[in-house]
């Protein structure tokens, strides 16, 4: 158990590593001055002291392998960088946009997987039957469909056309919300992007489901409940979700790239003050400094969430804790 | 396999023939543009905003170009970003796929290692990043959807090769002392091929579709118009929040995701054709869309 937990931690640990690599080379390796690629495209209208800071932060003097070390360290300072275009330390902007982000998307994997759930076990119990069909449809096509321009048509129709819900933001600007009012001020601001990410979300989840169920209907243990004389409410809720739903645990958190990917996007329809949409105002400006420390960030978010699915599914499904005993 | 199985099946290849029509359909659009569109769409032809007439079916954009003519021509650039990437992760994914299957001992745990890193990292904001740094050309958007799309299509066919090393003509080659190069690509790569091309029309799809997200976030080529290009610019001029988004918006999405059904469609079909053995992976792999969730839950 230790051994998996310590192979998993290296794991993900060199993700990490690649991934903080990656940026840290991105700059310097990419034809232009790095001047310019590590500060901003604004690196002409700094002074000459300013300059030499940037120079002299980053160690562009010196050897590679000693900016990388220095790059490191900053980092675990959590000192992000400076972003020259808002005149504002990285690390600040940041932590601004982050806990919109994970209320979008937290709230978005709850309700997908909560949703996936209920539909994938009823379609794979109704398989072949016309609500199974119906709904398989619907997911593959909702699948389809680029999240932007299903916030495109959500907003067209439920924000402009209708007026019931806000078009952009997250909070209704100079309303000076306190208390209850200001939580449900959110929550209709929050209602579209929402809907869009969580229906863009729910095919993947819903597919799982419906396969795992399916496979674990067609176990022998469910013929013998069935022959039992078992009631069928019985059957499904404790002898075909308990199996099936072990897939949807690791999925549940694996989901999280994906669901953090289509926020990105969605976040950038709505204007939803998120990472995704800094990822996306900082390239319009290119305050290169912001577009990686969002990207650090949101990956470091995913890996955590990844590592922690991997350890702690064997402690839902005692087969892979054995089997991994039984390796070693 | 149950009845349940077999019915389902032919219920998706019944799909992939809806999908195949599809695909006929939109792929004569691509090749048939010059003469379908009504107007160049990089021509000035008509007043801005203008609602559809009979000269301009879906209207004008905010600087007066034709919009149908716009989605038309874009069915061309959208397409050929999403083979050109498609290839080259199909080409990067077949090579890996099956040097890692074949030599079990030495490159598949690097290379299988490499497809978690891939699969693990968040691809928008990646695919953002560089984009950002490499500049919009379509040349460079090709290149980043397609090194970043290999893993799922490489993985897949290495459990193809798994299965046909152990097979006996393989086997005889080896034991003739068949040059290892040689085995796999004279013995081995004519047997992944059919699963290799159900997965690049796969990926052709979400190639499109990755496109799209792309070019409406501001890093799609702006002389080559897609239809993610038009919906970013229907975007940036507010045509939703007017009744423009009739005629501006939906067309060009519904396209896409049409595109992206029909490849997907035909490409389960095609895979639950090619090998049956890999059914229900078929569906897992819609997933693959995203961060690959389908290949980690495979593998458990």
């Amino acid at each position: 158990m230790l051994q998996f937990w310590g192979r998993k931690l290296m794991q993900y640990g060199l993700v990490l590593l690649l991934t903080l690599a990656l940026n840290f080379s991105l700059p310097r390796l990419m034809p232009g001055s790095p001047l310019q690629l590590l500060a901003g495209e604004d690196v002409g209208l700094l002074s000459r002291a300013e300059r030499e800071e940037i120079m002299a932060r980053h160690g562009l003097d010196q050897p590679l392998w000693r900016q990388f070390t220095l790059y490191l360290g900053q980092l675990a300072k959590g000192d992000l960088g400076y972003s020259y275009r808002q005149r504002r330390p990285v690390a600040v902007i940041i932590w601004e946009r982050l806990p919109w982000t994970v209320l979008l998307t937290g709230s978005a994997l709850a309700l997908s997987a909560l949703a996936g759930v209920v539909c994938g076990t009823l379609a794979a119990w109704r398989r072949g039957r016309i609500s199974d069909l119906g709904m398989l449809s619907l997911f593959i096509f909702l699948d389809s469909m680029p999240s932007f321009w299903l916030g495109m048509i959500l907003v067209a129709l439920f924000g402009s056309s209708l007026r019931w819900f806000p078009v952009f933001g997250a909070q209704s600007p100079f309303a000076g919300y306190t208390g209850w009012a200001a939580v449900a001020d959110v929550l209709h601001h929050l209602a579209l992007p929402l809907t869009t990410l969580t229906l863009v979300t729910i095919a993947g989840l819903f597919l799982t489901v419906r396969y795992s169920t399916l496979g674990v209907l067609g176990e022998q243990y469910i013929t013998v409940a069935r022959a039992k004389g078992l009631p069928e409410g019985r059957i499904v809720f404790r002898h075909v979700l308990r199996n099936a739903l072990l897939p949807v645990i690791t999925l549940f958190m694996l989901s999280l790239g994906f669901v953090v990917s289509g926020a990105t996007v969605v976040e950038t329809v709505f204007v939803w003050p998120g990472l995704g949409r800094l990822m996306f105002e900082a390239v319009l400006q290119r305050d290169y400094p912001v577009l990686q420390a969002a990207f650090m960030m949101v990956t470091v978010c995913v890996i955590a969430a990844n590592l922690a699915a991997d350890l702690l599914y064997p402690l839902a499904d005692p087969r892979v804790r054995i089997e991994g005993r039984h390796v070693r | 396999m149950n009845a349940a199985c077999i019915f389902q099946s032919m219920k998706i290849i019944g799909a992939g023939r809806i999908g195949a029509a599809l695909l006929l359909l939109i792929l004569c659009t691509a090749l048939f543009a010059p003469w379908l569109a009504p107007h160049d769409p990089y021509e000035r032809v008509g007043p801005p905003f203008q609602k559809p007439s009979a000269q301009h079916p879906l209207g004008t954009n905010d600087i007066g170009q034709d919009i149908l003519s716009e989605i038309i021509w874009g069915t061309r650039v959208s397409l050929a970003i999403g083979f050109f990437a498609a290839a080259i992760a199909l080409l990067l994914g077949t090579f890996i796929g099956i040097v890692s299957g074949y030599y079990r001992r030495w490159l598949d745990p690097l290379f299988m290692r490499l497809a978690d890193i891939v699969l693990v990292i968040p691809f928008l904001p990646l695919m953002i990043l560089l984009a950002a740094y490499l500049g919009p050309r379509m040349s460079n958007i090709i290149l980043v959807i397609g090194l970043l799309t290999w893993a799922g299509p490489a993985r897949v066919i290495r459990s193809q090769v798994l299965s046909l090393r152990e097979y006996g003509y393989v086997q005889a080659a080896r034991a003739l002392g068949g040059a290892d190069a040689r085995i796999m690509f004279r013995h081995i790569l004519p047997g992944v091929l059919p699963v290799a091309l159900a997965q690049f029309i796969r990926a052709v799809s979400s190639a499109v579709l990755i496109e799209s997200s792309l070019a409406f976030l501001g890093l799609g080529d702006p002389t080559a118009k897609s239809w993610g290009m038009v919906l970013s610019y229907a975007q940036a001029r507010g045509a939703f929040l007017t009744g423009a988004w009739l005629w501006w918006i939906l067309p060009p999405g519904l396209l896409i995701t049409f595109t992206v059904l029909a490849f997907a469609l035909t490409g389960y079909a095609l895979e639950e054709v090619v090998n049956p053995r890999l059914r229900g992976e078929a569906i897992k792999n819609v997933l693959r869309k995203g961060g690959g969730q389908a290949d980690r839950q495979a593998r458990k």
